[in-house]
């Protein structure tokens, strides 16, 4: 017959890139920094506690130091005062980084149109997930990180590297 | 001793000349409105208040009384009837439950005692549902602020809260300063509060009370009085380049203060382009400052 039995080497052996398994690896593992701003984090803290427990997403493991975090979660109202201080914490992070906006006041200033508060902390990081909702239930936070799963996993090199590369020429 | 920091006098607010500029005859709801009343509770003004309505009410009465005389002088004149002679209204009868406390006679012993002691230097004292006030001239506030502490008759221990208002209406001052005193052991709460104009410098409470430190810097941040004789006299809520004060009542919400964060590379414009698109849509004026 025609159909191609597979080799034996194929039989124990899984051929894949190795983009694919960096990315898999990042994405089912990512570490987030302790870092709340407002009642927001509250929710942050019940996502990360045993009834929604964070943990099955392998993102449970809330670090105290942004040199060890993949990913920064912005809960809570972002201030002129707090500004500085969010991109110094940022700029720690090692590279492959993430952000998350969580709620209104982080994504677009919520009810704060005022002199002291940032209108959105994009202003500031790039931001790749967007969470609404003041403040956001715990299941939208595990949305919002499962879209961010979804973006690490069809994420590549040369997409993270592509705005070098165009500025070289 | 260091020089005290002495607040710069407030002038009219002009359009920032920061990049991102609101347009306020764009959104009139966003404009500042200056309170046109002084809504300082004391018990010389609430009676100075009763004065006057009961004057106003005599005064309608007689009015009545004057127009009932002309008309039944006309209607006796064309041989008409005499017209119903007019009633006094009956004032309502308040429930008092449902009234806003009034300011009444200070009976309090202590209240007294402060009035006693410090003669002149006391202004005013009255109480206000259960609440003494005592209101000092502004140069005694250290001086009674010490006899409160360690009078053997008062021993208020703890300074509660210590805060200020601005009273833009006001003539002969600006601010007032409150502070709000504890008695531990007497179980007992009393106010004292100063009045001052703009660019006076009160006596700092922090000798006296310890815990006056971090709330006389909030005042400062964020009204612009500042206190003589202060540790430490420098702003504790907003940062340290901040421009005015926020709690003024001429200082407005959106615009003045409000900056544009220029920390993330904007590399192709891009942010820019989305921004100035965004606030068309809502129609907001944002205007960009021109290189040199």
């Amino acid at each position: 017959m025609g159909v191609m039995q597979p080799s034996a080497f194929e039989q124990i052996l899984i051929t894949t890139k190795v983009e694919k398994v960096m990315n898999w690896s990042r994405a089912t593992s990512v570490w987030p920094v302790t870092f709340g701003l407002a009642c927001c984090a509250i929710e942050m803290m019940a996502a990360g506690a045993s009834r929604f427990d964070f943990d099955r997403f392998g993102a449970g493991i809330f670090r105290a130091t942004p040199r060890q975090a993949d990913l920064m979660i912005i809960a809570g109202t972002v201030t002129y005062k707090m500004a500085p201080v969010i991109k110094t914490l940022y700029d720690q992070m090692p590279e492959p980084k993430w952000v998350i906006a969580m709620g209104s006041c982080a994504t677009a200033g919520g009810p704060f149109d005022s002199y002291h508060t940032i209108q959105g902390v994009d202003k500031i990081i790039p931001v790749d997930v967007f969470i609404p909702g003041c403040p956001p239930r715990p299941e939208s936070l595990i949305y919002g990180f499962m879209k961010l799963q979804d973006k690490i996993m069809t994420s590549s090199l040369a997409d993270r590297y592509k705005d070098i590369f165009e500025e070289v020429g | 001793m260091t020089e005290p920091i002495i607040p710069p006098a407030p002038e009219v607010l002009e359009a920032p000349a920061g990049p991102y500029v609101y347009d306020y005859a764009a959104s009139p709801q966003r404009q500042v409105v200056m309170p046109k009343t002084v809504p300082l509770p004391s018990y010389r003004t609430y009676l100075a208040e009763v004065k006057a309505a009961a004057e106003a009410d005599e005064a309608k009465w007689k009015k009545m009384q004057a127009d009932y005389e002309t008309a039944k002088a006309k209607a006796e004149a064309e041989g008409k009837d005499a017209p119903k002679p007019p009633v006094r209204p009956v004032p309502r009868k308040d429930d008092n439950d449902l009234k806003t406390p009034w300011p009444q006679e200070a009976k309090d012993a202590d209240l007294l005692l402060l009035q006693e002691v410090l003669g002149a230097k006391v202004e005013e004292i009255f109480e206000q549902a259960g609440e003494l006030t005592c209101q000092l001239e502004k140069g005694a506030i250290h001086e009674a602020l010490t006899l409160c502490r360690e009078h053997e008759g008062l021993r208020y221990e703890m300074l509660a809260d210590q805060s200020a208002t601005h009273y833009p209406a006001a003539n002969d001052f600006a601010y007032s300063v409150v502070y709000h005193l504890t008695s531990i052991s007497r179980r007992k709460r009393l106010r004292l509060r100063i009045l001052v104009p703009e660019g006076f410098v009160p006596e700092s409470a922090c000798s006296v009370y310890p815990s006056a430190n971090w709330m006389e810097r909030e005042i400062f941040d964020m009204l612009g009085i500042s206190f003589a004789n202060h540790p430490d006299m420098t702003r504790i809520l907003c940062p340290d380049d901040w421009e005015g004060h926020a709690l003024r009542k001429d200082y407005p919400v959106v615009g003045w203060g409000q900056r544009d964060v220029a920390f993330r590379e904007d590399r192709g414009g891009m942010i820019e382009r989305i921004a100035l698109q965004k606030a068309g849509q809502l129609g907001i004026n944002l205007k960009q400052p021109k290189a040199d």
